[in-house]
């Protein structure tokens, strides 16, 4: 079952990453570096910040969630989970047109779209790894009066940095993988996410090798990620 | 586009109760789905009541055509016949790619209104002789749209336009190649001016030693572009234009039409169309090579040639350009569709400015430039 709806079918898009009309070759890839590597860099980038801003809200909000429990704003914070991620990308856009247009279209708005629409499923991962640390750590450190910022940063993110890792490297391949908000977001122009080129290469010239080409590269740029997740997920051995 | 073919697909199997049904795949917004729905498609009932019409949208752009091309080409390549689509429209890109691959049926020598389906965009498309495969459905064409209340006087030309921009920095706006046909054809008109090689480009044969002049155009394009806004599509351009970002766009005249017609758009805003010019881009009914109802689909599209539902249901209804001979559906249309329709580009910048794309090897040499210079 698995081979047939997902080896199957991946093994057939990376063989037509390595043809171009049933011939083998490797101009595929030739194409996506001279056109496309910016391309690649600014997916990159794109998805670190992305990933670094939701985590920089996610950590302050879900400490003070942990610390001092309020189901209102753990509701609110919840929201962007059920919220499609075309209507984000258009929200966003005309929230952000009318006082920064310059901001709408570039990088920054998408970055801003991304932390948005990921902050629900963050503070899903972070308050249940937050909640996983014993009650008796955190009396333990305010008995020695730290407030609800130093438990955040000495006792919970230390203490939960595992399961932060792992949801960095989820969040960080979901935004890699992004389409629907750049695709509302980008412009005609300037560097694009990787997965606009690969709609592009054929959407509007038809050209599946080059597309399969892109989607290889974006295979590799995941993965990278995802062997982090898997070394997590590995059992420990002990001496 | 695997959903969009399996959205196709089910749609298509649902059993039908008439005597004849003619499925009809339309690769194209859904106000050009509405018009076969709502007044082609019981129009043509009403003469013809045996037929029942299924008809489909498959989306948007480019993608759309592309859909329908892939769901044919799949039962072609099965070896299956009857095969579930009886007419299409499709953009020009794809209709050329059909008709190369053997896909389409020769269907336009049976029509009663053959001798209307005339114009360059019939014969030839992207290179490929089309000749007896397509009929327009309408005539689409890009012009640049502009505020009066800021722009004094529209540029009658390319060069008026450069020297506008680089009085005007920010205050034009298209939407490159990769946000929809309309900075495409944009992008092929300034070629044409800028290398002079219309003919060559449009007609062939292909000859690489032209790819010097494309660069250089596309480097003109370039630096004409930083003082531009490009803008995220078609729908993107006529926002930025009704909000006052920018003051002069690259539209779709008939997008401009429906946008004022709905009440969208500031009114006062009007097309010109500049010297040498840029594209039209039709789109094409087409019938599959294998379709399960020919005579049935024939039919139809013969009905949508028709002066008379040309001139009300194309022009007057929706601001599109006649698909088939003008000088036949013109004459049938209100003087006040006719205000609407030429306001800014009269027939006679039609006739001299319209251009067409180039073939397909000229088309992709100028997009790949455009991505590498450009970019």
């Amino acid at each position: 079952m698995v081979g047939v709806v997902f080896v199957w079918p991946l093994a057939v898009s990376v063989a037509a990453s390595f043809t171009r009309a049933g011939v083998p070759t490797l101009g595929n890839y030739t194409t996506v570096w001279r056109l496309y590597l910016r391309d690649v860099g600014y997916t990159l980038a794109v998805s670190a910040a992305g990933t670094a801003l939701t985590f920089a809200l996610a950590i302050v909000v879900c400490g003070w969630l942990r610390v001092r429990a309020f189901a209102p704003v753990e509701f609110l914070l919840k929201v962007p989970l059920f919220v499609p991620f075309v209507v984000v990308g258009h929200a966003l856009r005309v929230f952000l047109v009318p006082w920064a247009p310059a901001l709408a279209g570039s990088w920054g708005g998408l970055v801003l779209a991304l932390a948005w629409k990921h902050l629900g499923l963050a503070a899903l991962l972070l308050v249940g790894a937050f909640r996983a640390v014993d009650e008796s750590h955190l009396e333990a450190a305010r008995n020695f009066g730290a407030g609800t910022a130093r438990l955040t940063r000495d006792v919970l993110v230390p203490m939960s940095a595992p399961s932060l890792a792992v949801s960095a490297v989820l969040i960080f391949s979901s935004m890699l993988a992004s389409f629907s908000i750049p695709l509302m977001m980008s412009r005609g122009g300037g560097a694009q996410m990787l997965m606009i080129d690969v709609y592009y290469r054929f959407g509007q010239h038809g050209d599946f090798e080059t597309a399969a080409a892109l989607g290889v590269v974006g295979y590799l740029m995941a993965m990278g990620a995802a062997l982090v997740y898997l070394q997590r997920l590995a059992p420990v051995k002990r001496p | 586009m695997l959903m969009r073919a399996l959205v196709l697909l089910l749609v298509l199997v649902v059993p039908a109760s008439a005597a004849t049904r003619l499925n009809v795949a339309i690769g194209a917004d859904v106000n050009v789905v509405e018009v076969h729905k709502t007044l082609l498609g019981p129009g043509f009932k009403a003469q013809t009541p045996d037929v029942e019409l299924n008809v489909v949208g498959t989306g948007t752009g480019e993608p759309a055509s592309r859909a329908i091309y892939t769901k044919i080409r799949a039962q072609a390549d099965a070896g299956r016949a009857p095969w579930d689509i009886d007419v299409a429209l499709v953009s020009m890109a794809v209709a050329s790619q059909m008709v190369k691959e053997g896909l389409l049926l020769r269907y336009v020598p049976r029509l009663k209104n053959a001798a209307l389906v005339k114009g360059a965009e019939v014969k030839e498309a992207f290179g490929v002789n089309v000749d007896g495969y397509v009929v327009p459905m309408f005539q689409n064409q890009i012009a640049i749209a502009y505020n009066p209340a800021r722009v004094a006087a529209p540029p009658k030309s390319f060069d008026e336009l450069t020297k506008w921009v680089a009085a005007n920095p920010g205050k034009f706006g298209y939407n490159g190649i990769k946000g929809g046909v309309s900075g495409v054809g944009f992008t092929m008109g300034w070629v044409y001016w800028k290398t002079g090689l219309y003919k060559q480009l449009t007609q062939g044969p292909f000859d690489r030693g032209r790819e010097g002049a494309i660069r250089e155009a596309i480097t003109a394009l370039r630096d004409f572009n930083r003082n531009v806004l490009i803008t995220n599509g078609n729908a993107g351009t006529l926002d930025a234009l009704n909000r006052g970002e920018i003051a002069m766009g690259v539209v779709w005249i008939d997008q401009l039409v429906a946008w004022k017609n709905e009440g969208r758009m500031d009114p006062s805003i009007t097309p010109v169309l500049p010297a040498p010019g840029l594209p039209i881009y039709p789109l094409y009914l087409v019938v599959p090579r294998e379709a399960a109802s020919k005579d049935a689909a024939v039919r139809y599209i013969d009905y949508i040639a028709t002066p008379e539902v040309q001139a009300k249901a194309i022009v007057e209804r929706f601001g599109w350009y006649p698909g088939v001979d003008p000088d036949k559906v013109l004459p049938l249309i209100s003087a006040k569709s006719r205000e609407l329709l030429f306001k800014g580009v009269s027939a006679e910048d039609l006739a001299r400015y319209s251009r067409q794309m180039p073939i397909k090897e000229y088309h992709d040499l100028i997009a790949l430039a455009y991505e590498e210079i450009v970019r």
